[in-house]
């Protein structure tokens, strides 16, 4: 458990994270880019509870709503969820072996992109089947290295 | 309630406060509103072009490594290489320019017969150059960003072309980059006719990048496979004459009114790095002119001699 966290590794990691959520990818693989802001919402909720939580949370889905051109609010909504259902559970996470944390990564961002596509479906979008749960699995098999790298350099510049 | 609350008397090793329903319920409500706002009213463009140009760092950075890579292939480029594709450059110019000299020569003349009918269209358009600087992150939705924005004059509306047809049009702008909506994301539909005959028809998008759809073409139309779609500037939003799509495949089914029709892009949608935004002379001359229309003759003329220089 960290005591301490760095608020330039903070604000850099979300900058990364937006760059990343709009940056080149390979084409073929387009469905399989991970959530990475949803994934940092995740590590910085997690790890440091009484600093970030839903508001921080909302105000960063409002930049991804406008990066990626989807009416304003719906991934706002979104992240304020996962930060929520986050605060829940930070506790047990806590206790849980890696493993476990990156299922409870899997469930959370699956449920965002569960709401996003929701609420996508209702406002006319979107289309069947299952596969915009992917991201929420390549961001589950990110988070142990993610959330080695972020513990590391808070406890270094923290 | 799994989080302590305020017992000053013992420090926890939990930091939380207790558990936020109030701030999700306020973001939920918040984001409902914004949302209902977006969809309904469109009433936060300027909020949402604000943001995005506070946003445009983060373009530029997410562009990068494709610049990178640009540079560093440009650095080891050989002057043999550079030599050759100069030649062939010079070629391709030579014949091109010869192309103009002609198409200047019908243009005047098309836009002098056009002027005898006292019809309303102009042939030259005003163009910029633009580079797709990003795409979309949603796989579901087809949209490039483009690097010019409304500091550079581009409006919603404005079409996009590539060098070998139409791209689609701007959804969106903020001060240095502009989104566009490609023409085969299932939202999009452009009017359209056959080159070989005038026949007009909507050719539509169905998220597939490199198929559309032409529908409600009736089963006797003289349409065949290889047939050129341009734009057919019906809908004031396309300026007119751009070629659009191929017709790739016809199906006909007797039990059904319309032919199905698929068609292929022309504009390579999915890897254009250089595009072209277009200023429509057209569009902006057109709204006014429907007012009253004794003006369009004078209006015609003087642009004609622009056009055809």
């Amino acid at each position: 458990m960290l005591s301490v966290i760095s608020y330039p590794v903070f604000a850099i990691s979300i900058l990364l994270g937006l760059i990343l959520s709009i940056s080149l990818f390979p084409l073929g693989w387009f469905e399989f880019r991970p959530e990475w802001l949803a994934l940092l919402v995740f590590y910085w909720t997690f790890r440091a509870p009484a600093q970030f939580g839903v508001l921080w949370a909302w105000c960063l889905g409002l930049l991804l709503d406008v990066l990626e051109a989807t009416p304003l609010g719906v991934n706002a909504s979104a992240m304020a969820l996962t930060a929520f259902l986050v605060l829940t559970v930070h506790q047990r996470l806590r206790m849980f072996p890696l493993i476990q944390q990156c299922l409870m990564v899997f469930l959370l961002l699956g449920i965002n992109q569960m709401y996003v596509h929701f609420i996508k479906q209702i406002l006319g979008g979107g289309d069947a089947g299952f596969s915009y749960l992917w991201p929420a699995l390549t961001s589950a098999l990110l988070w142990p290295p993610v959330c080695v790298i972020l513990d590391g350099l808070n406890r270094k510049l923290g | 309630m799994a989080a302590p609350t305020g017992d000053s008397a013992i420090k926890t090793i939990f930091v939380a406060g207790p558990i936020p329903g109030f701030r999700l319920f306020l973001a939920l409500v918040t984001s409902a509103a914004l949302i209902v706002a977006d969809v309904r009213f469109d009433t936060l463009q300027t909020a949402r072009s604000a943001i995005a140009t506070g946003l445009s760092p983060v373009y530029w950075f997410g562009n990068a490594p494709s610049q990178l890579s640009d540079w560093v292939s440009g650095l080891f480029t050989t002057r043999d290489d550079l030599l050759e594709e100069n030649d062939a450059l010079k070629a391709r110019l030579l014949i091109l320019e010869r192309r103009a000299l002609r198409y200047a020569a019908l243009a005047a003349e098309n836009n002098e017969l056009r002027r005898l009918l006292n019809s309303g269209e102009v042939l030259d358009d005003r163009v910029i150059v633009a580079e797709v600087v990003s795409v979309s992150p949603d796989p579901f939705s087809h949209e490039v960003v483009i690097n010019k924005g409304s500091r550079d004059g581009v409006r919603v509306g404005q079409a996009i072309l590539d060098s070998t047809g139409l791209m689609g049009q701007v959804l969106t702008t903020s001060s240095f980059t502009s989104r566009v909506l490609l023409i085969s994301d299932s939202s999009h539909a452009v009017p359209v006719e056959v080159v070989r005959n005038g026949l007009r028809a909507i050719l539509l998008g169905n998220g597939d990048i490199s198929a559309l759809e032409l529908v409600h073409v009736p089963d006797t139309a003289d349409i065949r496979e290889g047939d050129l779609l341009v734009s057919s500037g019906l809908g004031g939003r396309f300026p007119k004459g751009y070629p659009v799509a191929e017709v790739k495949r016809i199906h006909k089914d007797p039990g059904e009114p319309f032919v199905q029709i698929e068609a292929t892009p022309k504009a390579q949608l999915n890897r254009s790095e250089m595009v072209l935004v277009v200023f429509s002379e057209n569009q902006e001359l057109a709204r006014p002119t429907q007012d009253d229309g004794s003006m369009s003759p004078e209006g015609d003329a003087s642009v004609t001699e622009g056009g055809a220089d």
